[in-house]
């Protein structure tokens, strides 16, 4: 039996408390007791932080990514050499623009880190519907300690040595699922649609690849697990937004925040490197009302012709 | 001051025999879970590469081919204690090979009479032409950064100094730069071609340097040669490793590091644990800045010529010419813009900013205990793909801070500038079409100053965010007396000066030359891109 700490009471974070319980583990959750779901069996609810922390070793952190700089900078006075951390954030940091992990080297001195991603959600692992989620770690024994205290019968769990690779095509998924959401709305068809996937999940590779992660790891729970999940709901944020653009009501698009600031920094980190993002541009173009999505459209579909692979 | 060197030569047969030790041991431990460890295997390997090597080698190596050739033939027919003996025998050779040798009297020679080498050498040429005294050169090196925390650091712990690496005259500078700055010798690896030189080899062989026989490709005389700096940092001697592995051919700042040194350093302070000897180890990043490189002319054309499959050794180039190299000293003296050693904020091995206290702090300044990197579930642990990926983030950490602890001289600035604006008014060419055809474009003196003043203020911005450091000269002298200092220093020593005043016009003489300079302020290129457009 290990001890872990789940930090962040939301529905998603009382979920994996339950499933790191349902192993075996000891779990104390970290929150602000707040209602709306079942408090967790068996799982006390602390809101003393430093307390929880320095009585594990592992720690599992379930927050917005808007809270997260915030929760690292309380948490590193209490955080050592041998604390392990996992997050679920997804995005970009609120102050200074970083993936998640990226903020946790920045603010902590925890080393071993892992990001979990996927498609499922709180309500999936409530239903015990089949899903899976990937766990990006290049700390090997880390990666397999989070998979063992998470998966069940209905949970696959995969382990991936590509952090940043998997954090990024968390990322890219959302701000893709504009463009997608944006190419719904404009456009009548399913071909018309897979055409719109295909060329986001290239483009998600090529992104990953030039800022750090592997080839491939966009094709997987992360990347096109994401984006299709948001295709074949049909609803979802990113979608939302991009059907918001796509309408011009940049009011309804300017809520979320959160999409706007990711295509932003992606697509200025995409320019820095020359690299070939089209469909980041898009929507940074759109979110920043420089583009409408029907010239933007018109402006991908009369590009230079390129081979596919490229 | 006290340093475990000035003890090494009693210790060097105990050392040796450690070596020989672990690497055998290293081979038996791990040959169940990797074929590729098995001593068989690693005598093939062996005898692989040396026969192929020496079948091409002339002269006294080359008498070193019928044994590998007769081992090669015997190995198949070996019995296991047969195969462990041989790979003894081999190991104890390699490691007597590799060890350094200490000479206290050298080592006085040296640092209270003349600095390091570098004195030996300007000493020969005061002696030939009269030229002012040594003590000059102080004025011409430039000791900077922390000196006080390294000196502290120096006695409480294991320094591991790991400087950025342009020339063969590095190791020499720097360590001249330890004596000025009061710190203990260091041992460190030197290409055995080094030794060639032989006044500087002389100087190497008696301060503390092991030799790096970097021809030298099998398994068994790598995991020698990394069993031995293993050993020597974690018996305390102060150690220095170039990450980059090998001088930038470039000219520019090394970002891509070699992480098998580095991995020593934690191993080491692994091994340190498990022993229950708690002395710290301490990372030291420094920068070596030239306004002048003594082999620019070859590392560049090495850069250019073979773009990619760089030449790993060089054994032909200006360092193993000592008339080269005494023009170069000479020329140096009479600088007015000094070179720059700079010694980082010093981390612990696995990157956390270390203290006066000699503690490890996370970045929001709390101590912590690095030694816990290393548990789980509150004991140490040993986990080769955690360490592995610890010294990745160390590498990373050292890389980060050659950009932050560069100093920018005037011929670096002067060569970015120029090329720039020769890629400006020609953007259709690629970089070998630019250097092929820019010799000789005129670029107007007045226009340079302005476009310079724009580059200083970028650089200044910078500078202010951290990103790196300029000279005092380079960032408050009048533009135009930087633009002459570079074009003086250009001219001073490389056989072809990179760029010449001629009138109200600067003229491109050699473009390689300000690319290679100009090379050291790539990393911030978009930037300082943005400020000339």
């Amino acid at each position: 039996m290990s001890r872990w700490v789940v930090v962040g009471d939301g529905q998603w974070g009382r979920a994996l408390a339950r499933r790191l319980k349902a192993t075996g583990n000891d779990v104390t959750l970290v929150g602000e007791a707040g209602s709306g779901t079942r408090k967790p069996k068996g799982i006390p609810l602390t809101r003393d932080l430093g307390a929880a922390l320095s009585a594990v070793e592992r720690i599992l952190v379930a927050v917005p990514i808007s809270g997260l700089e915030d929760l690292l900078r309380s948490a590193a006075p209490h955080l050592r050499g041998d604390h392990r951390l996992v997050t679920t954030c997804r995005g970009l940091t609120t102050h200074s623009h970083m993936r998640g992990i990226e903020a946790v080297r920045a603010l902590t001195p925890v080393r071993q880190v892992a990001v979990v991603a996927g498609a499922a959600d709180a309500a999936a692992l409530r239903k015990k519907a089949p899903v899976a989620l990937v766990v990006g770690s290049p700390f090997e024994t880390w990666a397999q300690e989070i998979r063992d205290g998470l998966r069940s019968e209905s949970l696959r769990v995969y382990t991936n040595p590509d952090l940043v690779g998997v954090e990024l095509s968390n990322i890219l998924a959302a701000v893709m699922g504009v463009a997608l959401g944006a190419a719904r709305h404009l456009t009548v068809g399913p071909a018309a649609e897979a055409m719109a996937l295909t060329r986001a999940l290239a483009e998600m590779d090529r992104v990953v690849r030039e800022l750090g992660g592997r080839a491939g790891t966009a094709y997987g729970l992360a990347g096109l697990g994401v984006l299709s999940e948001l295709l074949f709901a049909g609803d979802g944020i990113p979608l939302r937004a991009g059907i918001d653009l796509a309408k011009g009501d940049i009011e309804a698009a300017a809520a979320h925040r959160e999409l706007r600031q990711a295509a932003r920094t992606l697509a200025a980190r995409a320019a820095t490197q020359r690299l070939r993002a089209p469909l980041l541009e898009m929507v940074e173009g759109m979110f920043a009302g420089r583009v409408t999505a029907q010239t933007a459209l018109g402006e991908l579909m009369t590009r230079a012709a390129r081979p596919e692979g490229d | 001051m006290s340093a475990p060197i000035f003890h090494f030569n009693r210790h060097r047969e105990d050392i040796e025999r450690e070596v020989t030790h672990r690497a055998v041991h290293s081979f038996s431990s791990l040959a169940g879970q990797d074929p590729a460890r098995s001593f068989q295997y690693v005598l093939n390997d062996a005898a692989y590469h040396e026969i192929h090597r020496l079948e091409r080698s002339r002269g006294k190596e080359a008498e070193r081919l019928a044994d590998w050739q007769r081992l090669a033939r015997r190995i198949g027919r070996m019995s296991e204690p047969e195969l462990r003996d041989e790979v003894e025998r081999r190991a104890r050779y390699y490691s007597a090979d590799v060890a350094g040798n200490f000479d206290r009297r050298v080592y006085r020679f040296a640092s209270g009479v003349l600095p390091i080498g570098l004195g030996a050498i300007f000493n020969t040429t005061d002696l030939a032409h009269g030229v002012a005294s040594v003590r000059n050169l102080a004025k011409r090196i430039r000791v900077e950064g922390n000196l006080d925390l390294v000196r502290t650091l120096a006695e409480k712990g294991t320094l591991v100094i790991v400087p950025t690496h342009s020339s063969n005259l590095d190791s020499i500078v720097l360590g001249w730069s330890l004596v000025h700055a009061q710190l203990p010798p260091c041992t460190y690896g030197a290409g055995k071609n080094l030794f060639t030189n032989p006044l500087v080899g002389y100087f190497m062989r008696n301060l503390g340097a092991y030799r790096v026989d970097r021809r030298l490709r099998h398994i068994l005389y790598k995991d020698v040669l990394k069993c031995y700096s293993q050993v020597l940092v974690e018996r305390g001697y102060h150690s220095l490793f170039f990450p980059g592995g090998t001088r930038s051919r470039s000219g520019g700042i090394e970002q891509h590091l070699k992480l098998g040194l580095l991995g020593s350093a934690l191993s080491a302070f692994s091994e340190r644990l498990i022993r229950g000897d708690a002395r710290p180890i301490y990372v030291v990043p420094v920068t070596i800045n030239y306004p002048l490189v003594l082999e620019a002319e070859t590392l560049i054309e090495d850069y250019l010529k073979e773009s990619g499959r760089a030449r790993y050794i060089i054994d032909d180039d200006e360092f193993s010419r000592v008339g080269r190299v005494v023009q170069y000293a000479l020329r140096v003296m009479g600088l007015e813009t000094s070179m720059v050693i700079r010694y980082g904020a010093p981390f612990d091995v696995f990157g956390n900013l270390v203290g006066a206290d000699g503690k490890s702090h996370g970045p929001d300044g709390t101590p912590i205990d690095p030694r816990r990197y290393l548990f789980r579930d509150g004991e140490p642990v040993s986990d080769s793909v955690r360490d592995a990926e610890y010294t990745r983030q160390t590498g990373a950490a050292v890389a980060d801070a050659f950009l932050r602890e560069t100093v920018l001289l005037p011929t670096q600035f002067v060569g970015w500038l120029l090329l720039q604006r020769e890629r400006r008014t020609a953007p259709e060419l690629d970089l070998f079409a630019l250097l092929r055809t820019t010799s000789g474009d005129r670029h107007d003196y007045a226009e340079v100053c302005d476009d310079g003043e724009r580059l200083r203020r970028a650089l200044i911005r910078l500078e202010d965010q951290g990103a790196l450091r300029l000279d005092p000269f380079l960032r408050t002298a009048p533009m135009d007396r930087v633009i002459d200092d570079a074009v003086r220093t250009f001219g001073m020593y490389h056989l072809r000066s990179a760029l010449e005043r001629r009138g109200d016009s600067l003229v491109v003489a050699d473009p390689k030359m300000l690319y290679f300079y100009g090379n050291r302020l790539d990393p911030w290129r978009d930037p300082l891109g943005e400020a000339l457009a």
